[in-house]
């Protein structure tokens, strides 16, 4: 299966997705790009901490919002930490123009793991004492056994789950390096799952040490090889961050939020979601300097064999 | 020590937030100046310090440098323990992480944090004003690390009697045993980092207490610049500037590239 035939089977409008990956680390990038391609609207997302893919999906909306549009966020943090805000967080919100539940990493990541126990909720302590509980549908109780004031939180199934790994065999079985995120119980919670990874391995390797396994192949609808799938952000062991990328990305929506011209973000999108075929055909824009540079980086800070 | 003449009001945050980390303590560090001020502490007096990053990673000893990210890749090189955001958010719920460091853009007397929004709530809260990032971790490090340890910029616009949105709950309404009451775990702030001081939360009322003054500053140049009348704790003293190797770390070895730490003139 290819990326654009699993996007156009397993997504719909208006279908809740949750996202992968940490910031802008194994972020699924080239599955949202996608996304955009295809053009889906009034969609959900839920994510703990994400930058890249719902500012892409956003930044499609504020172009083309007949093509592409969110209705509502589900959410811990929308940023990029060193890299700074989100500047089409801020022009949604600020403009009213998409409902969202203010959450954070812990709420999001127990809600996750609630749909992925198959339970409908979840005690934490997390939302208590703050505003968060107030502005969500959490539930404050006495627990029942302590006595002493807990946080019920719902379970996030999402329609589709959007997970970057670094392997995976073609059933479903994926090994992740490094910070697992909260990738397996996104993948586990949601009802699909599309998986694109970085290597596609055979079975017999990906399964040798069964603890590996990070997420089982039920969870998983579809896996499809997209080498670079996470960049400009970055996946453990492959590539570091093009840091670069992100803020120029960036500066292109920026100037939206006080109200200036859509013109050089539509002419981003045009040159390199709307007008390439995949998303192998966007990673060849950048000059193989660059790409080698993110790889040299990344396994220096692994510090391992390759 | 040679006193340091040339340095900026975020390097200064850094070297107080670094001074305040224990060495061997298990500390939840937030993205930013928490982050380069961990990396000093382990490079000057905390070598043990153990570092516990919400995307997963505990107890790395950082030799590559400053993570630019708490999921950056540099975060995971020879951390003893790394699983995902549940098992670090489960490990502080569970009470291991004596302190957590946070940063926010507003906080109130009670050391209550807001990094949502900035405008009316509850009624402009689906349409704020502005628009921050959101809690990401901040809320459940202020709700279970046994203390926390707060970076705040000081403007009186930020220092407020009432905060926009409460993201990450301090000392509440500062009456006694508010946290337990509802049902969080932890002493609550317990020291706060500015651009002008060093403060902690009076034991009785658990209001801001102006502890050390910035070289330049004043209990009353503090005062004028807070939204609150602050308490002054009995023996108020100016913090020590930075060493020049303090400065000359923080500039080539903590964050040679300015990720964090700008480098514009005080």
């Amino acid at each position: 299966m290819t990326l654009k035939e699993a996007v156009s089977r397993f997504v719909k409008n208006g279908d809740n997705v949750g996202i992968g990956g940490f910031v802008n680390l194994r972020q699924p990038v080239a599955t949202v790009h996608e996304m955009v391609r295809q053009g889906f609207k009034d969609l959900t997302l839920s994510f703990q901490s994400a930058a890249m893919a719902p500012e892409l999906l956003a930044g499609a909306m504020m172009v083309r919002p007949d093509h592409c549009s969110i209705k509502r966020i589900e959410l811990a943090y929308w940023g990029h930490e060193a890299y700074g805000l989100s500047p089409a967080w801020r022009y949604l919100a600020e403009r009213g123009m998409i409902e969202f539940e203010d959450w954070s990493n812990y709420n999001m990541s127990a809600r996750f793991k609630a749909g992925a126990m198959g339970l409908p909720f979840i005690p934490t302590r997390g939302p208590l004492g703050g505003d968060i509980k107030n502005t969500s549908r959490t539930k404050v109780i006495d627990c029942p056994f302590t006595g002493r004031p807990i946080a019920l939180l719902p379970a996030s199934n999402p329609n589709v789950g959007l997970i970057h790994v670094q392997a995976a065999d073609m059933y479903g079985n994926c090994i992740i390096r490094g910070t697992d995120a909260t990738c397996a119980e996104i993948a586990m919670a949601s009802a699909h799952t599309i998986v694109t990874c970085e290597q596609l391995l055979s079975h017999e390797v990906i399964t040798s040490n069964p603890k590996d396994i990070m997420i089982p192949f039920p969870a998983v609808d579809a896996v499809i090889q997209v080498p670079y799938g996470a960049y400009p952000g970055a996946c453990r062991r492959h590539y570091y961050f093009n840091g670069e990328h992100i803020r120029e990305f960036l500066a292109l929506i920026a100037p939206m939020v006080k109200g200036g011209s859509s013109d050089a973000l539509k002419a981003w999108y045009d040159e390199n979601i709307f007008g390439v075929e995949n998303f192998d055909d966007y990673i060849e824009k950048f000059s193989t300097k660059k790409l080698l540079a993110d790889q040299a980086a990344e396994s220096y800070h692994c510090e391992r064999l390759a | 020590m040679t006193v340091s003449t040339d340095y900026t009001a975020q390097e200064i945050i850094v070297v107080a937030g670094a001074k305040i980390l224990e060495n061997n303590k298990i500390v939840f560090v937030g993205t930013g100046l928490p982050m380069v001020a961990s990396l000093l502490a382990k490079l000057t007096h905390a070598p043990g310090l153990i570092p516990v990053f919400e995307a997963g990673a505990m107890g790395p000893p950082l030799k590559h440098g400053l993570p630019i990210s708490v999921g950056d890749s540099k975060t995971g090189t020879g951390a003893s323990y790394m699983k995902g955001l549940n098992a670090a958010f489960e490990l502080t719920q569970r009470g291991f992480a004596d302190f957590g460091f946070i940063g926010g853009a507003e906080v109130d007397m009670y050391g209550n944090l807001n990094s949502t929004m900035m405008g009316d709530y509850p009624d402009g809260y689906q349409k704020p004003k502005v628009r921050l990032p959101g809690s990401g971790g901040a809320s459940d490090m202020a709700a279970s690390c046994e203390r926390t340890i707060l970076i705040v910029p000081h403007d009186k616009k930020k220092f407020n009697e009432k905060l926009s949105y409460i993201t990450s709950p301090g000392h509440l309404d500062g009456t006694p045993g508010a946290r337990y009451k509802a049902g969080m775990q932890g002493k609550g702030p317990y020291r706060l980092i500015t651009t002008k001081g060093i403060f902690d939360f009076e034991e009785k009322t658990k209001r801001m207490r102006i502890l050390h003054t910035f070289p330049g500053e004043t209990i009353e140049s503090i005062q004028a610049a807070t939204g609150f009348e602050l308490l002054v704790a009995p023996d108020v003293t100016q913090f020590a500037p930075p060493t020049v190797e303090e400065v000359r770390l923080i500039r080539e070895e903590v964050d040679p590239n300015g990720v964090f730490v700008k480098r514009a003139a005080k």
